[in-house]
């Protein structure tokens, strides 16, 4: 099967008793948007981290590109995935346009500056992202919507086939999330990035994804009851995947659920909200 | 490049300031009979420029290592002397002391080649210990530094109430920093050893920037941080520990030249080693010059006037830190 990257009986823990995630396999296809969701606990990060090197598996095999992720060194896997953490601020103050250039960092000449390809891809991302305005302004000044964006920009100025993010909505207002998700489908569909991104927002991931991975947390372990569950996660288009049974399931909570074209939509009703019994129809009680 | 021709001015201005007023004409003009003393040549060639020399290369030598240990530990308050090596430095020059040595290295006191050999022994210690704490490596490293610092200046508080006091003195002294007049040869050494220190600080300086953004983040745009640290680390930690050896402990040119030339230039490294170097050349130079003339005829230790002017700029510096976080 052709994929981008491909996931085999990955197994991660980190403590003895404990794993994280168990026996989990899945491909990434070429410029697929990809979505990884679940609750709190149930290694959506750690899936992340393992994409990336930044730890390593217990067991199984991650292949990026057809090869094993081992066999790359540090450069060559940057050239292949850029990561998107969520946002942080550095301890110095470098502007958006220094920020965004030191994706090119591998590529500089020895001296240590950038050329005239390296600037003509940092400005391409800074257009792409909209960050151009704000370029020459320092990254702390900027609100969490604009910093993020950035970060983004950084990542595309990598020029990688991959990107990767690590719930890029989380800090943002709804027309920052709605812009975020329009600006990766953007960079899906014409820079032609494969998208894996990790997020909690399962309403807005469902509009812009083209396969979704719900992941479960290992306690509450997913009995193989449907032709979609696979050990403790479920794999398919995000309108097989998300239902009201399985979210109540994985995540605990009851929601009142509706439709948005072909797409589910879930809100979240808890044990004291206000219209609890109206809402749902069929009330449970934990 | 501006800034190395200020540097230059500012070296040529500070060697005619002194106690002895001399006469540049005077002092390049050309006597007949070599026997004749011309003293205006003797105060400017043999005394005041190697000091004006020295000054410079051990204001580069701190403040390009401050700058180094700041973005390496992710710490904007490090300075040269924050991972042991004043209290390597100072253990080695008090052991030197009690221990009655007296031949010579180069011209080298051993007071001078035991800091030197302290500084270098106890950043490797630290280095080895931080190393062993892994995943939070310059935290641990920072922890290592502080616990180190704080036993080996206890040990120096022992060794200097069990000796007697003239030998302690002397060496107190020598550790408040100061520039003695020195050997040509040992200058060009020293100059030739911290050039080089600054230009492999150059060379690694976009890792370096990637690497303020954190870990992770670095590697993930495919920084090998671990040669990065390493070298960084290296570099700085000899480029210090060879200052202190000309020079003892000068306090603050490490951490306020690094923060000043910061907050004019921005905080791009590659700009940053260079510029830094300069300045803190420029600095130390200066300081040097005031502290040879403001209580003439008697000289204070350099140290000294660093930290009367650098302690209420630090005490700015910090204050506007607080307000706006970002440097």
């Amino acid at each position: 099967m052709n994929s981008i990257i491909d996931i085999e009986n990955l197994t991660f823990e980190y403590t003895r008793q404990n794993a994280v995630l168990k026996d989990i396999s899945f491909q990434v296809k070429p410029q697929e948007f990809f979505i990884i969701a679940g609750p709190n606990g149930a290694g959506k990060s750690t899936l992340l981290n393992l994409l990336c090197r930044s730890i390593i598996p217990k067991s199984g095999t991650i292949r990026i590109d057809g090869a094993t992720i081992e066999s790359y060194n540090t450069r060559e896997l940057a050239e292949k995935i850029a990561v998107v953490r969520q946002e942080h601020v550095p301890i110095f103050g470098f502007s958006v346009i220094e920020t965004v250039m030191m994706a090119r960092t591998p590529f500089f000449s020895p001296l240590g500056f950038e050329n005239e390809a390296d600037r003509k891809i940092v400005n391409e991302a800074l257009e792409v992202t909209e960050t151009d305005r704000f370029a020459s302004r320092p990254l702390a000044n900027l609100s969490g919507g604009e910093r993020q964006r950035v970060l983004i920009a950084r990542a595309l100025a990598q020029n990688t086939p991959m990107l990767l993010l690590d719930e890029p909505t989380s800090f943002l207002d709804l027309k920052h999330q709605v812009a975020m998700y329009d600006l990766l489908k953007l960079a899906q569909t014409q820079k032609g990035k494969t998208i894996v991104a990790v997020t909690h927002d399962i309403n807005l991931a469902a509009q812009y994804c083209d396969e979704l991975l719900l992941l479960s947390s290992p306690a509450a372990l997913v009995p193989h009851d449907d032709n979609l569950a696979k050990g403790t996660y479920y794999l398919g288009e995000a309108k097989n995947v998300l239902s009201p049974d399985r979210i109540k399931k994985v995540f605990g909570v009851s929601v009142f659920t509706g439709k948005v074209g072909k797409e589910n939509f879930f809100i979240p009703i808890g044990k004291y909200a206000r219209d609890r019994n109206s809402v749902l129809q069929q009330p449970q009680d934990s | 490049m501006s800034a190395g021709i200020v540097l230059v001015v500012v070296m040529f201005a500070c060697s005619l300031i002194g106690t002895e007023p001399i006469s540049l004409k005077a002092a390049l003009l050309k006597t007949d009979a070599p026997s004749t003393v011309n003293p205006d040549h003797e105060i400017l060639i043999r005394v005041r420029l190697p000091r004006i020399i020295l000054a410079a290369i051990v204001g580069a030598a701190l403040a390009s290592s401050g700058v180094a240990f700041q973005a390496l530990l992710h710490n904007p308050l490090a300075d040269p002397y924050i991972l042991g090596i004043s209290s390597g430095a100072g253990l080695g020059a008090i052991i030197a002391v009690l221990s009655g040595f007296s031949w010579t290295i180069w011209g080298r006191s051993p007071i001078a080649i035991f800091a030197f050999a302290g500084a270098v022994g106890t950043t490797w210690l630290v280095w080895f210990i931080g190393r062993s704490t892994k995943k939070f490596q310059m935290t641990g490293l920072l922890l290592a530094g502080v616990v180190v610092n704080a036993f080996f200046s206890a040990l120096i508080m022992f060794l200097t109430s069990i000796a007697k006091s003239e030998d302690v003195h002397a060496t107190i002294f020598w550790l408040m920093g100061n520039m003695m007049e020195e050997d040509f040869f040992v200058l060009w050494i020293g100059a030739g050893c911290i050039f080089a220190a600054i230009v492999a600080l150059f060379y690694i300086s976009p890792q370096l920037n990637v690497l303020s953004f954190g870990e992770d983040d670095a590697r993930n745009i495919g920084i090998n941080i671990n040669r990065t640290r390493t070298v960084a680390f290296a570099v700085a930690a000899l480029a210090t520990a060879i200052a202190v050896s000309l020079s003892g402990l000068i306090g603050f040119v490490g951490l306020i030249v690094p923060h000043g030339v910061r907050l004019v230039f921005g905080p791009d490294h590659r700009q940053l080693f260079p510029l830094t170097a300069i300045v803190g050349a420029i600095f130390l130079v200066t300081a040097d010059t005031v502290a040879r003339i403001i209580v003439a005829p008697a000289q204070l230790p350099v140290g000294i006037v660093t930290a009367i002017v650098g302690g209420p700029f630090f005490l700015i510096l910090l204050v506007r830190h607080s307000k706006k976080a970002i440097w």
